[in-house]
């Protein structure tokens, strides 16, 4: 039990240390539901290279084979910059992608996105992971 | 729910002396860059909430950390209105307190930065995103933020003014405490958080930021929030910031594109109920 705690507080002594403070423009929750994981296959239409956040755009069929336009956020074009994205070359409208993600509360065909399969297979961040910006695992007071 | 609490007990008191070994190692006084005066050079580009030493991308690699992350199945990371982990509950007085939790289980939705206002001191050197440089000369440090295009210019030996304005990022002065840049920040206005989702201060704000270079890498931070209208004694956090060589800061305009009020507005009107469970 003793040794169980121990091994607990290091863990998360180790993970404290290690994470780095995004700069959250807003709460991930507050648009979007983390109990609603996406991950959408479809054509790229357009790409809104724009702050405080990117928005890439997807045609995606459903079973039916009734195609929707899937708005889908992302980190801001600064970010992306550093992480390797080229605009207008690391994707292109008319490319096929998967993008994993979060899908908005509303139910809407709109998401946060997480992580983009480019054509040739390579695997790209375009957004944050769930949950930033809502505020961590306990209030910045302690509820008393 | 009891080995729960005990568990994040510990953690408040470990973390301290995990944070002070990660500092002992990063020491290397040698490295420091200095001024023809002797005193440390902060100069350059620097990266907030890291300890991880190296260029932007690797440093930033493998977990989606500040963003350059290839694992899609990395735990979820802190971000600038998180509370920092490990840390004791901010010493809010009782009505305050209430008020920080009510904005916590409105998700954020109340946050500044949410209408791209500016992010403020602490948060803005606290976050790691977006790079910050400094540019320092014999009287005066600059900083130049990127996230929300805010700037710094803060004179060394000198004092506040009488008349300040208040304002988001306050009004700095500096003066060096052996090797270390003491910064005395005022003239708040009380419009950002601190660190922490509904973390709201009044215009009674006063900081004092302690900035010591202990290696060529590596700047340890510590602030001293001081609030008598909201805080029951001051409220101490550090942090550090990591050497970004080879980054430059580029153009955010967060207000281009901000779709994010709207959605609020729609979702808050169709009942979306953002209390945590």
């Amino acid at each position: 039990m003793t040794k169980r705690i121990a091994t607990i507080v290091v863990v998360l002594g180790v993970g404290a240390a290690c994470a780095l403070p995004l700069a959250a423009h807003h709460s991930f929750g507050a648009e979007y539901d983390v109990e609603k994981p996406i991950t959408l296959t479809g054509v790229l239409t357009k790409v809104e290279w724009t702050s405080p956040h990117t928005h890439l755009y997807l045609d995606v069929k459903d079973e039916q084979g009734t195609v929707s336009n899937w708005q889908l956020e992302g980190y801001p074009p600064v970010a992306l910059y550093r992480l390797g994205w080229k605009r207008d070359a690391t994707m292109k409208v008319g490319d096929t992608l998967t993008v994993t993600g979060w899908r908005a509360r509303d139910g809407g065909t709109w998401g946060h996105s997480r992580e983009v399969t480019l054509p040739n297979g390579e695997k790209m961040m375009f957004g944050p992971p769930a949950g930033t910006g809502d505020g961590g695992s306990a209030p910045a007071v302690d509820v008393r | 729910m009891t080995r729960a609490l005990v568990a994040a007990a510990l953690v408040i008191v470990i973390a301290p002396v995990h944070a002070q070994a990660q500092t002992s190692r990063g020491t290397d006084a040698s490295s420091i860059p200095r001024t023809a005066a002797g005193k440390p050079d902060l100069t350059g580009v620097w990266q907030g909430g890291s300890t991880q030493p190296g260029a932007w991308a690797e440093a930033n690699a493998g977990t989606g950390v500040g963003g350059s992350g290839r694992d899609p199945n990395a735990a979820v990371v802190g971000s600038s209105n998180d509370r920092p982990a490990g840390r004791e509950g901010a010493p809010y007085q009782d009505w305050a307190a209430q008020k920080v939790l009510e904005a916590f289980d409105r998700r954020g939705v109340d946050d500044p930065t949410s209408k791209c206002l500016p992010a403020g001191i602490p948060r803005s050197v606290m976050l790691g995103l977006f790079p910050q440089q400094f540019v320092q000369t014999p009287t005066q440090l600059v900083i130049l933020y990127e996230y929300m295009s805010t700037f710094r210019v803060i004179p060394i030996g000198a004092e506040h003014p009488d008349d300040m304005l208040p304002s988001y990022m306050g009004n700095s002065v500096a003066h060096w405490d052996g090797d270390t840049l003491v910064v005395d920040v005022a003239g708040f206005n009380d419009k950002t958080w601190l660190a922490g989702t509904g973390t709201f201060h009044s215009d009674a704000l006063h900081i004092v930021e302690r900035y010591t270079r202990v290696s060529k890498d590596r700047i340890d931070y510590e602030v001293t929030m001081e609030d008598p209208n909201v805080l029951t004694k001051p409220w101490v956090l550090r942090s550090t910031l990591m050497l970004r060589e080879a980054t430059r800061l580029q153009e955010y305009v967060c207000v281009e594109n901000n779709l994010d009020l709207d959605r609020y507005e729609k979702l808050i009107e169709s009942g979306v109920d953002f209390t945590r469970q």
